[in-house]
């Protein structure tokens, strides 16, 4: 079994600005390159004792990690430290997943000119940041946020009475089930403030509080702290695979709203281990049933103040 | 309640919260469908020990305490004790609190921020507001996983004797501290905890400490926890080290200059 410190240096090695070529080999067994988004409807399958459908345990993304938002496949578009892997695409446009953002139609975000403008400069010091707030956040261990956190290694799902909990590789995050009121409006966080309920087979979400700054994809696309996004996780009933959708509203920094959608499929105890869509590993037991768990997520921890160096260049 | 706690609670000017004697089960606490207590909610701890696990009077920063220790005082090697007094002449700096580190286990348990435990038959999820990370204890009859791995929160496999949840906790990685003076632990413990209803609303959280490599014999520490019971309360993510670079990333100020640009 991996040690610990085997398993913090492949964390490390995915976390660092080097990220790409790590975890694409991670990705190879998983990747689709296209995908039926789950329909939302009833829910057939189980459902635990406080009647929430049962969607516990171990799940990841199929088509890429945080490196390009609109292309996951595709390349960043900007030398990076793997060169050439990621100046050009290895395979045409069509044979690769399409557009994390699913409306609008053109896959891009709706950005006001000044925005994409920022965005555009986030992406050519991605590689070089010159400045601090050059450094994606994500490589300080700064958590994804509530979109970005799907694009990266598997996460686990845990539900209770009242709250649906999802624990990243970097942060986790509470859904309140009780209709209890949002936080305070100036207390903004990383991973926002989510209230939910379930519709059929459907995870409703209602994120605000968000200080929206992750950004959504190391392309370097952003929103403001005046974002709220509407989520909507939507489980088929068969229980292995859910779709993410999430709707940015923030007229500070786009034209209209648009949307993020993230095929996701469950880790299984048959699930090849990758160390990167599945990180659980069998715990021991006198048993013959198969029990998968997963090791501590730590990050500050172990990434000895990664992104602090480069920033203080 | 043994005395010794009676004389703790009494020190701290705290309201008796007695359980009934002898050990038997509180008669009305929360249980899940299983009947095994259930821990379910916010838990916070007002013993300080943060400040100082041993009896201590008060500095400008620190509040004093009669001390969590059952016997006031851990018993430290001779070389240990010399490193504590290192941890403790640096501990401005040294602790790993001011790295947003995890407080870790048990620190996290009796630390100044609250945690939220989550209760399923096969597992307790406790969520640290401090940082936010989890804390798993798995009650599905696993066994620690084998070899000595170093987590920073432990290993932890939990079983029930009655009405108490008896968690056993190994893998330590020994990088933490027991609190802001500088006690200390390798990574060689072995500690085990006892969490027990002491009432519907108070947990008697009981750690004994076993690690040869630091300590002479073995030694416990006793604190209370209390529900938070104000209205729609809620752990706030404390990502503390995210504070070291939030300015850089855009708030509503920057972002009107970055429009002008």
């Amino acid at each position: 079994m991996m040690t610990m410190k085997k398993r913090l240096q492949i964390l490390l090695g995915a976390l660092a600005v080097v990220s790409v070529g790590a975890s694409a080999q991670g990705m190879r067994g998983w990747r689709e390159t296209s995908f039926v988004p789950t329909p939302g409807g009833e829910w057939n399958g189980a459902r635990l004792a406080d009647g929430q459908p049962d969607v516990s345990g171990h799940w990841s993304n199929t088509i890429g990690n945080h490196n390009n938002l609109t292309d996951p496949q595709g390349p960043l578009g900007v030398d990076d430290e793997d060169g050439p892997r990621n100046a050009r695409p290895a395979k045409p446009r069509s044979e690769r997943a399409p557009s994390r953002v699913s409306d609008p139609a053109d896959g891009q975000v709706p950005f006001q000119p000044w925005a994409r403008a920022k965005q555009q400069e986030f992406l050519k010091y991605l590689n070089n940041p010159t400045r601090p707030e050059y450094v994606e956040p994500f490589a300080r261990c700064a958590p994804g946020g509530p979109s970005k956190s799907f694009m990266w290694h598997g996460y686990e799902i845990r539900q209770f009475p009242g709250y649906v909990v999802f624990l990243f590789d970097s942060g986790n995050r509470v859904i309140h089930l009780d209709g209890k009121p949002h936080l305070p409006p100036n207390l903004k966080l990383w991973n926002g403030d989510s209230r939910g309920h379930w519709e059929g087979n459907t995870l409703v979400v209602d994120t605000t509080n968000n200080n929206s700054k992750a950004r959504l994809g190391r392309t370097g696309e952003f929103v403001s702290e005046n974002a709220t996004i509407a989520e909507r996780f939507i489980f088929d009933p068969g229980g292995q695979r859910f779709t993410y959708d999430a709707t940015y509203t923030d007229a500070t920094v786009l034209t209209r709203p648009f949307t993020i959608t993230i095929p996701n499929r469950k880790v299984t105890a048959s699930t090849p281990v990758d160390d990167w869509n599945n990180l659980t590993f069998p715990a021991k037991h006198r048993g013959n049933e198969p029990i998968i768990e997963a090791y501590e997520r730590v990050c500050v921890e172990g990434n000895g103040n990664h992104g602090q160096v480069v920033a203080a260049k | 309640m043994t005395t010794r706690a009676l004389v703790l609670l009494a020190g701290l000017g705290l309201p008796l919260l007695c359980g009934p004697p002898g050990g038997t089960p509180a008669p009305d606490i929360p249980r899940s469908p299983e009947g095994k207590p259930d821990f379910s909610g916010i838990w916070q701890s007002l013993s300080g020990a943060d400040y100082g696990l041993e009896p201590h009077l008060a500095t400008k920063d620190e509040p004093p305490g009669a001390g969590v220790v059952e016997g006031n005082t851990i018993p430290y090697r001779p070389s240990a004790l010399a490193e504590r007094a290192k941890n403790f002449a640096a501990r401005a700096t040294a602790d790993p609190r001011h790295k947003c580190f995890t407080l870790g286990t048990p620190r996290g348990i009796y630390g100044n921020e609250p945690f939220q435990i989550f209760q399923r038959p096969r597992d307790l999820t406790l969520l640290f507001e401090f940082g936010h990370p989890v804390r798993t204890i798995h009650t599905n009859g696993t066994e620690h996983p084998d070899g000595h791995i170093d987590f920073w929160l432990g290993d932890s496999r939990g079983h029930w004797e009655g009405d108490t949840l008896v968690v056993d906790v190994t893998d330590f990685n020994g990088e933490l501290w027991l609190d802001r003076v500088g006690n200390f632990n390798s990574d060689a413990l072995h500690l085990v905890e006892r969490w027990s209803y002491a009432d519907r609303n108070t947990i008697r959280y009981r750690a004994t400490f076993d690690d040869p490599k630091v300590y002479t014999r073995p030694w416990t520490l006793e604190v209370l926890l209390y529900r938070r019971l104000e209205p729609n309360v809620q752990i706030i993510e404390n990502y503390c080290a995210t504070l070291d670079y939030d300015e850089y990333y855009p708030v509503p100020s920057k972002l009107e200059s970055l429009k002008g640009k």
